[in-house]
């Protein structure tokens, strides 16, 4: 009976570009009828959040963002998918604060303790990658150094 | 299968989708299934979009590596969540026992998984909440029917008791592993493979799988 950590399944996996497209020509045709539904908006936002590329990202955030505030009924989807786009916009700290929300609401939603979770991993492995570029530096600048000592020395 | 004698063969890798009406428990079976527990109703909340576990077991000899998708049941997610049917393996459909409702709207559910999958794809109907026998609405008998016209497997499983859980997912697993071109690496056979049919999504406003038969639906790329 082995079995992983529940996990963000939303956080990993794209849509194509095609289904991307249905939900953009969707969205882009209601915004120029003058009327674009919540249900239209919230999925075009979830399609563009699920998008590898930062620019998506950044617009999904921005219409979910838009979505919390107009429409109270879908505060704990768009908070679940707030955390999960600035997450994978290695907006941790922005991430944490959305999802912090959420789990004050719904403290043993499962989604979000997975979400927590990534969001922790994801905040260890940036500090790992502070600290090899700091030693990185570190170590450079010691062999400069022992360079020039050298060097000054030799003459 | 596919990999050579010689090295222990790879795990054989199997999608699973849940679906069915909310709060009929999809997310309680798969807690259950995958980690022995259940939460009470008022501390469960419902699935936003769609939750995803791995789960590893034995069939018929075999390994195989379980991904299960947990999709939110409430129509709003609807559109959304017809994108995870893709590559789909099995099917495993949920109803209420003591909510006649969830089970009126299994035609619903079938007639989008027609949309969306080769009709080889596995399923297995499931009535859950048989712990709450006193307020039963569905009766076995008309279930079990139902199931066989729709060319389904049957089970009624408690969440809650435990009672039927391992039952349900070991017998579509089971199935699966006697179809092996649903599994064995030819590419096209899995869900969604050539089942692009075009039109609205029944309660959906925008069909996500309109143009996307070049997805190949890969049987083990799940």
């Amino acid at each position: 009976m082995a079995s992983d950590l529940p996990y963000a399944a939303d956080a990993e996996v794209s849509l194509s570009y095609d289904e991307l497209e249905v939900l953009r020509l969707q969205y882009q045709k209601e915004l120029a009828q003058g009327y674009v539904t919540v249900q239209t908006k919230f999925n075009y936002a979830w399609g563009l959040i699920k998008a590898p590329l930062r620019a998506h990202q950044v617009e999904g955030v921005r219409l979910l963002q838009e979505l919390y505030r107009a429409e109270p009924t879908r505060r704990r989807e768009c908070l679940y998918y707030l955390a999960l786009g600035h997450y994978k916009m290695g907006n941790f700290e922005e991430a944490k604060k959305f999802n912090a929300l959420l789990m004050e609401k719904e403290p043993t939603n499962m989604q979000a303790i997975s979400l927590a979770q990534l969001i922790d991993k994801g905040v260890t492995r940036e500090g790992y990658i502070g600290m090899a570029l700091v030693g990185g530096a570190a170590a450079i600048g010691t062999l400069l150094v022992a360079g020039l000592i050298r060097r000054a020395t030799r003459k | 299968m596919a990999p050579a004698a010689t090295k222990p063969p790879a795990p054989i890798n199997c999608k699973l989708l849940l679906i069915g009406n909310s709060s009929v428990g999809k997310s309680s079976l798969l807690l259950r299934f995958s980690d022995e527990q259940w939460l009470p109703e008022d501390e469960s909340s419902a699935t936003i979009g769609v939750d995803f576990r791995v789960h590893k077991m034995e069939v018929k000899g075999k390994k195989v590596k379980l991904s299960i998708w947990d999709t939110a049941g409430q129509e709003r997610f609807r559109t959304i969540t017809s994108s995870y049917y893709r590559g789909a393996q099995g099917i495993i459909l949920v109803y209420d026992v003591s909510n006649r409702d969830s089970f009126d709207a299994l035609p619903r559910w079938y007639s989008e998984l027609e949309t969306y999958v080769s009709d080889k794809v596995v399923k297995i109907l499931v009535g859950n909440k048989v712990d709450k026998e006193f307020s039963r609405q569905v009766p076995t008998s008309e279930a079990q029917d139902f199931a066989k016209r729709m060319n389904s497997l049957f089970v009624e499983a408690s969440a809650k008791t435990s009672v039927g859980v391992k039952e349900a997912f070991t017998e579509v697993v089971e199935q699966i592993m006697d179809i092996p071109e649903l599994w064995d690496s030819a590419p096209g056979v899995g869900a969604g493979a050539g089942k692009s049919s075009s039109g609205q999504m029944p309660g959906g406003n925008v069909n996500l799988n309109e143009e996307n038969n070049e997805e190949g639906g890969g049987g083990c790329s799940c």
